[in-house]
């Protein structure tokens, strides 16, 4: 899957100027780099919820399911919320159960925790069919447990639906664990990308080892 | 007080003609006026709030500045107005509950509006954002937001009942507290208080009070049930 290359300017400001991005179907890209790099805002105009500079159709002929940094539940029960997504009442189950909130199914969505609505929002995005899945730190909220069941079932709706995921993380092995290709976005521009040992072991520009020495590698 | 009090149980025990005509007319403008400023104020605050559109803030602002509209100056506008020389004098609304009703929704519908607007401000970017994410349509979208409403469309329904039957300026101009016509709780109460029948104005505050009470319970109670 590629996109137009295209930029984001706020008032004057460009935040984003990035040429065509490759988002390989049925693998997972991490976006990962410094806050305020532009990854939200990235995620936001790919997933049609910001316009690029000059209305740019950013990507054409797929459908994208964004799951935005900060979750929102809304007035119903978590398990209708997870259905409003598609009604498959089987796979809404499956997908609470492995997130360990099949208790709270029948709980209104707006009492419960953050991490507790990170996951179920989670799981809602997970009930859609996409060509692009763009995660937003989906697992920022969640103890470790969690985060690795997390991780488990956004591989397997990968690797089933073959859709290409775009995941937002600062967890480095987050990145490790889940992703072949990796892209490192810095000050809006897209600094490198490439397979993610690569990336990780031999990184080939300065604000690449600079970031990564921050994250302990 | 205690004989206040116990006349107002009086009056009602007794089922006082006058007191159920003034109630009735009580009920039918507080609560016509209160239900269309809902139904007016609803949909716009929704827009105001959630929509993004040329000369937005400057209707936000012109909101503001009448939700605190004195209903004695919304009164004399629609005194002016109706009035035999004013242009719609020929309707013959002065004096009338109809006109008492027009003139509760202009001074209601801002609050309704205000309360929704506030409120949909805060939240519909984000259910926005989630919704689009999810590739949600816009009647989707819509639907979704109005679910959302229940509960401050509850609260925005009580600040505007409780203004409407506790108004006493702007009905008073364009009804005029003709007994057996357009007299309210509040008008009674002046008119009351201004024979020196004290014991009676203070009985039928008391009743204006357990009745605002009533329904502010009642629908407390429904918005706590909604919440939990």
């Amino acid at each position: 899957m590629k996109s137009a290359a295209f930029s984001k300017t706020y008032r004057g400001h460009t935040v984003l100027d990035l040429p065509q991005l490759e988002l390989p179907a049925g693998e997972i890209t991490s976006l990962i780099g410094p806050n305020g790099s532009g990854k939200s805002t990235l995620a936001k105009v790919l997933a049609g919820i910001e316009p690029a500079d000059g209305r740019v159709p950013v990507l054409t002929g797929c459908s994208v399911g964004y799951l935005p940094q900060k979750s929102f539940a809304f007035r119903m029960s978590t398990r209708r919320n997870v259905l409003l997504n598609g009604g498959d009442h089987a796979r809404a189950e499956e997908l609470l159960r492995a997130l360990g909130l099949e208790t709270l199914a029948r709980q209104r969505a707006w009492k419960l925790s953050g991490g507790e609505t990170a996951k179920m929002a989670l799981c809602r995005i997970l009930m859609g069919r996409y060509g692009l899945l763009i995660l937003d730190e989906p697992t920022a909220a969640l103890d470790m447990e969690s985060t690795l069941a997390a991780e488990e079932l956004i591989r397997r709706r990968c690797r089933e639906t073959g859709c290409a995921v775009l995941l937002i993380t600062h967890s480095i092995q987050q990145a490790r664990r889940l992703s072949a290709r990796m892209l490192l976005l810095h000050r809006g521009e897209l600094v490198e990308q490439g397979e993610t040992e690569r990336l990780l072991r031999a990184p080939e520009k300065e604000e690449t080892r600079r970031f990564l020495q921050f994250c302990g590698l | 007080m205690g004989a206040a009090i116990q006349q107002a149980w009086e009056l009602i025990r007794s089922g006082d003609p006058e007191l159920l005509n003034i109630l009735s007319t009580t009920a039918r403008v507080s609560l016509t006026s209160s239900i269309l400023a809902l139904l007016l104020g609803l949909p716009l605050g929704i827009l105001y709030g959630a929509g993004r559109f040329p000369g937005r803030s400057v209707l936000l602002v012109l909101n503001r500045t009448l939700m605190g509209l004195p209903p004695v100056v919304c009164g004399l506008l629609f005194y002016l107005l109706f009035s035999g020389v004013g242009p719609f004098g020929k309707l013959k609304l002065l004096f009338t509950v109809e006109l008492m009703i027009l003139a509760q929704v202009v001074l209601i519908t801002p609050i309704v509006i205000g309360t929704m607007e506030t409120w949909v401000a805060q939240t519909a970017p984000a259910l926005r954002e989630t919704a689009k994410g999810l590739g949600f349509g816009r009647g989707k979208r819509f639907l979704l937001l109005l679910n959302e409403c229940v509960s401050p469309m509850i609260s925005a329904y009580l600040l505007a009942f409780a203004r409407a039957i506790a108004e006493v300026g702007a009905v008073a101009m364009v009804g005029g507290a003709i007994a057996w016509k357009t007299n309210v709780m509040t008008t009674a109460i002046m008119m009351y208080t201004n024979r020196g029948s004290f014991t009676l104005g203070i009985a039928l505050g008391i009743i204006l009070l357990g009745l605002s009470l009533l329904l502010n319970a009642a629908l407390s109670l429904l918005q706590r049930r909604l919440n939990r």
